[in-house]
């Protein structure tokens, strides 16, 4: 199943072109380009990962994530940052973020972490399948 | 710590800000080019497997090349401007073209306020400075202004001439913002032989040096 990602980055060459890219390797993707076009996109859709740039003007990569977890917990996100401190990282990962990678990435290691992506999700939405299955069942005696 | 010590501290605060925000800047070039060669190479894949070529896809990518190419040159070339105003203590120096570097070296931090900065009418004024501590004045003036302004703001910069003295002078037109200056920023300006105020009447930040005659 085609993975579908939301590459979130203020850089518009950078965004179009690692977008074409991720296509032409049969990803469904959309993109944003700031937060509030982020938020609209997140809100729209479902998608099996977020790629996200940490420093954006009107909103941080780590400020996005916060606001990601609290309103779609089940929604991998991958940080992608040009300078890969290991204090932002540590931060990243505690509040949640799947991975973090560092400018330029290379394309097949992301697209592993986004195949890995779609598989924790998928993991994620199962087990919540399965306890609500159970809650059913075991409301009616069954 | 002794207030010589404190200076050069400051200094050297402002010169690593400088350089974080080139080095991040850099950074994004690097990922776009990076990008675009690497569709080049998807293109090239595909065009061995049998698919055809589209010229036009191709030379557009070649143009973001270049053109980021042009983007870190320009970076870089700001970059080296700056660690060479270090090479003397002071020399006569055109305000106009030191204005243009420090706002080239502090675009970046008005891009992530979402505000803009523009250089308006310059007077042909030179005057005798540290070529870097000038620099460092107008990063320090600009950073104390965005601090004030909303976004979508543009931050001017102009220069005027006087009979003895030249003065760079920010403003925020439309907006009814009224700059302001701080100890620091007075102090920087003071070891200058410069000095930075507020101007009550315009809302405008002015930094005035002694013109060379």
């Amino acid at each position: 199943m085609a993975e579908k990602v939301l590459l979130i980055d203020d850089e518009m060459e950078f965004l179009d072109t690692l977008s074409e890219r991720m296509r032409l390797r049969g990803m469904n993707v959309n993109t944003a380009e700031n937060a509030e076009a982020a938020v609209s996109a997140i809100d729209d859709s479902d998608y099996d990962a977020i790629v996200l740039d940490l420093q954006m003007p009107d909103m941080n990569g780590i400020e996005m994530l916060k606001v990601i977890r609290q309103s779609h917990p089940d929604m991998q996100v991958i940080l992608l940052t040009g300078q890969a401190t290991l204090e932002a990282g540590i931060e990243a990962m505690k509040l949640g973020a799947m991975d973090f990678m560092e400018k330029p990435a290379n394309i097949d290691t992301l697209t592993d972490k986004i195949k890995k992506a779609q598989a924790k999700k998928m993991v994620i939405v199962e087990k919540k399948t399965e306890g609500k299955v159970k809650e059913i069942l075991g409301s009616k005696g069954w | 710590m002794e207030s010589s010590s404190m200076d050069n501290h400051e200094s050297l605060r402002f010169f690593g800000k400088v350089s974080a925000s080139v080095s991040h800047e850099i950074k994004n070039v690097f990922a776009v080019i990076n990008e675009s060669a690497g569709l080049l190479g998807d293109l090239s894949l595909m065009a061995e497997k049998g698919m055809p070529m589209d010229p036009e896809r191709m030379k557009k990518v070649a143009t973001s090349i270049q053109g980021q190419v042009q983007r870190g040159d320009c970076i870089i070339k700001n970059m080296n401007k700056l660690a060479h105003s270090t090479d003397e203590a002071a020399l006569e120096v055109d305000l106009t073209q030191v204005v243009e570097l420090a706002v080239a070296l502090s675009t970046r931090m008005a891009d992530m306020k979402q505000m803009r900065l523009s250089v308006g009418e310059c007077a042909p004024a030179k005057v005798v400075v540290s070529p870097f501590k000038l620099i460092q004045l107008l990063h320090g003036a600009t950073s104390l202004a965005l601090d004030k302004m909303s976004s979508q703001a543009t931050l001017a910069f102009s220069v005027a001439e006087g009979d003895d003295k030249a003065t760079i002078i920010l403003s925020v037109p439309g907006q009814g913002i009224n700059l302001t200056c701080d100890e620091a920023l007075e102090a920087l300006a003071a070891d200058m032989d410069a000095t930075a105020c507020s101007n009550k009447l315009d809302g405008t930040l002015e930094l005035s040096f002694k013109r060379t005659v």
